[in-house]
């Protein structure tokens, strides 16, 4: 049950585009297991930055 | 079984054009209209979204996507089909798709509707998924980028340009539109000026209190956000509040530049990351209501299916069905910012290359599909409500009394006390000229959904629907103005170092400002206009948005030829030339036609002589004299921008046939498979 809640929120996080903190850490694990883990709030800034960079424009 | 579960598909989508063909003169159930165009819909993309796929761009599984070759957790992400599918629907899904359509009702609903359908098939969704399945193949890069390089730098410029000069028009009309909707309404102004605390709560929340936990707050400020809504009608009836609340068209409009500019200046974290999620939510939520609604409550069209306007006399806009039927709906039938979306954050995140058929092609015919829903929301309504709310104060006469005389000269019928019965039923004091599509779509969405949940909630729903409308706009004026930031910042740069620094607040405060300024200006001139502003800067609009669909389509007509797949390139060439011919024309009236209405010229002209012969101020006079030269001046730009575009795309074409270099694949990859 919690695990299907939690399955939901991811998707619903995804569509809206929102932070992935646990998707980041687990692609650090994967990918690139000698670079340290990022805080969730030092994630949050990460994530601002790429995401808002060039503005975020959204469509009319 | 699956031919005739196809031949059944197209059955139900003939059934409804056939209903409507048959029921021309008498009223239509929408049900039809919104079956005619899903078994439409289907079709297309069960036959000709596949031939796009397989013929004209090849999509190949066997080629690795960018996200999975540059996977980086942060952009580059490989993420499941129908959730970058909701994604890339949330992004380009915005107020335009429900903006044009309701002004495009004023020639009656066949004609907007025929154009949504058949401009989405063999334009719209065509544009998105070419650019979409050539911006995989190039690493995520942007149509700026795949203009420059494809076509050459000149080009490339020449989009930047383009771009820029659209963010301008669109950011004006749609502050227009919001400025329309919540002038002298205590309610939604109060409901839109709580979203901005509730935004900075949500963002120091999501920042401060518990980093990056924003579902919890997107929760409670969307709880926070309909307490403020129910809130709004105490302010309204409240007799010491209400005035408060109650604000001019100008002071509204001088508000918005104000918050345009300091959103622009702001950390993301503070008010554009909040509101942007506050907005996808609302709006999501908002169109699947919508769509209930219409399918629990099956309302019946009043309006004719064809109305006289389409003369180019009509009240709402001037101009005749062509071309300025096309210009008025662009975002549901072709849109040329889809190609932004599609080149941006979309491709980045696609896991497989056959995903792009439902992503780029499909999200775009369900875009479309809100569109023919829009149509629907302003079909139900009294044709004589329609007009009396949509037509400038001008050539309603003045008043109620005068617009029932007005709406019946046009051939309409409205009961006197009629407009104020429908007004007070949704909580505000008027609705004459509530000009801008915002408040016509909100009477007819609370028509609807107080079908589904009863009568005495229809004020509740049409403030809802202002409250979404004004949202999402608000949240566009914050990213735009902040994009249209970055883009004087990138140009300037080139001339005067300091100004190129991103992050620097004396540059972030200069440029920000120009851009507000240059909004702000077409706003005050729209907010000002006699005619409603509505009627010069929304066809504006239509051609800056399709200009941008022009050079998209030539880019993607460029990536087809180089790829050496020429015989294939009538697909874009189709949609490109319709827009040509579309853009040309239009922005071609918009200057010279000789009806004072609709030229800026001789209206610059007509203004003038009303000068001379002492009938108006010399001082109001000569600035809408101005305004004229200006917009006359904006519409020859775009006219040189779209065809610069298009032979210098040309030019390439001809050269490429010969080349026919495979480059619709990065030149290290192989040529997909058919």
């Amino acid at each position: 049950m919690r695990d299907l809640v939690a399955r939901w929120a991811q998707t619903v996080r995804r569509i809206a585009g929102m932070p992935n903190y646990e998707a980041y850490v687990e692609h650090l694990g994967a990918c690139h297991p000698e670079c340290p883990v990022p805080s969730e709030r030092e994630y949050y800034e990460l994530y601002l930055k790429v995401r808002y960079e060039r503005g975020g424009m959204r469509c009319c | 079984m699956s031919a005739l579960i196809w031949t059944l598909v197209a059955g139900i989508g003939g059934a409804g054009w056939a209903m409507l063909a048959l029921h021309r003169g008498e009223t239509v159930n929408a049900a039809w209209l919104v079956l005619a165009a899903v078994g439409t819909y289907l079709i297309a993309y069960r036959f000709y979204s596949r031939f796009l796929a397989n013929r004209v761009v090849g999509l190949n599984d066997a080629r690795v996507t960018p996200a999975h070759r540059l996977a980086n957790g942060r952009d580059f992400v490989p993420t499941s089909r129908w959730v970058l599918f909701g994604h890339h629907f949330a992004a380009i899904a915005g107020a335009g798709p429900l903006v044009g359509p309701v002004l495009a009702a004023q020639f009656g609903y066949l004609p907007g509707t025929i154009w949504i359908v058949v401009g989405v098939i063999l334009g719209g969704a065509v544009q998105d998924f070419v650019i979409l399945a050539a911006s995989v193949r190039r690493d995520g890069k942007s149509l700026g980028q795949m203009a420059k390089e494809e076509i050459g730098p000149f080009t490339g410029v020449l989009a930047m340009v383009a771009i820029l000069a659209i963010m301008v028009i669109l950011l004006a009309v749609l502050a227009l539109v919001i400025v329309k909707a919540l002038a002298e309404s205590p309610w939604g102004v109060f409901t839109l000026l709580c979203t901005i605390p509730i935004a900075l709560g949500m963002g120091f929340w999501m920042k401060v209190v518990r980093p990056g936990k924003t579902l919890e707050a997107t929760a409670a400020g969307i709880v926070l956000l309909l307490l403020a809504l129910v809130a709004g009608r105490w302010i309204a009836a409240s007799p010491t509040l209400a005035p408060v609340f109650t604000l001019s068209a100008t002071t509204l409009s001088w508000g918005l530049m104000g918050y345009g500019f300091i959103a622009s200046v702001l950390p993301v974290w503070m008010l554009l990351a909040p509101r942007d999620y506050l907005s996808t939510f609302v709006k999501l939520g908002t169109i699947v209501g919508l769509a209930f609604g219409i399918v629990l409550t099956l309302p019946v069209m009043k309006l004719p299916a064809v109305t006289q306007f389409v003369n180019g006399t009509g009240p709402v806009f001037a101009g005749s069905l062509f071309p300025f039927c096309f210009i008025t709906i662009a975002c549901g039938a072709i849109s040329g910012f889809h190609a932004l979306v599609s080149s941006g954050t979309t491709p980045k995140m696609l896991d497989r290359e056959s995903d792009a058929r439902v992503i780029g092609y499909g999200a775009m015919l369900m875009e479309s599909l809100v569109a023919v829903m829009a149509i629907c929301a302003a079909s139900i309504l009294d044709p004589g409500v329609y007009f009396a709310m949509n037509a400038p104060l001008a050539l309603l006469g003045g008043d109620a009394a005068h617009a029932v005389l007005a709406v019946q000269h046009w051939g309409f019928t409205l009961a006197p006390g009629q407009i104020e019965a429908v007004a007070r039923s949704v909580g505000e004091t008027t609705l004459l000229a509530r000009t801008g599509g915002a408040p016509t779509l909100a009477v007819g969405m609370a028509q609807i959904l107080s079908g589904v949940f009863g009568r005495p909630l229809m004020a509740l729903w049409y403030h809802f629907a202002i409250m979404f409308e004004a949202l999402f706009i608000l949240t566009t004026i914050d990213a735009g103005t902040r994009v249209g930031r970055f883009m004087i910042q990138e140009l300037g740069g080139h001339f005067w170092k300091p100004v190129g620094r991103i992050s620097s607040y004396p540059s972030a405060i200069l440029t920000s400002a120009v851009i507000v300024a240059a909004w702000g200006w077409f706003l005050l001139q729209g907010v000002t206009d006699p005619l409603g502003g509505i009627n010069s800067l929304w066809p504006m609009f239509g051609i800056s948005n399709q200009l941008l669909a022009a050079v998209a389509l030539s880019v993607g007509t460029t990536l087809i030829i180089r790829a050496g797949r020429a015989r294939y390139a009538w697909t874009t060439l189709l949609p490109l030339t319709w827009l040509l011919a579309v853009t040309s024309t239009a922005s071609w009236q918009k200057m010279f036609s000789a009806d004072p209405r609709l030229g800026f010229l001789s209206h610059a002209a007509e203004t003038a002589a009303a000068v001379t012969a002492g009938s108006l101020g010399a001082a109001r006079g000569a600035r809408l004299v101005f305004n004229d030269r200006i917009d006359a001046v904006l519409c020859a730009l775009f006219l040189a921008i779209t065809w610069a575009v298009v032979l210098s795309s040309a030019r390439v074409w001809l050269r490429g046939s010969r080349l026919a270099a495979p480059q619709l694949a990065r030149p290290d990859e192989a040529k997909g498979v058919a």
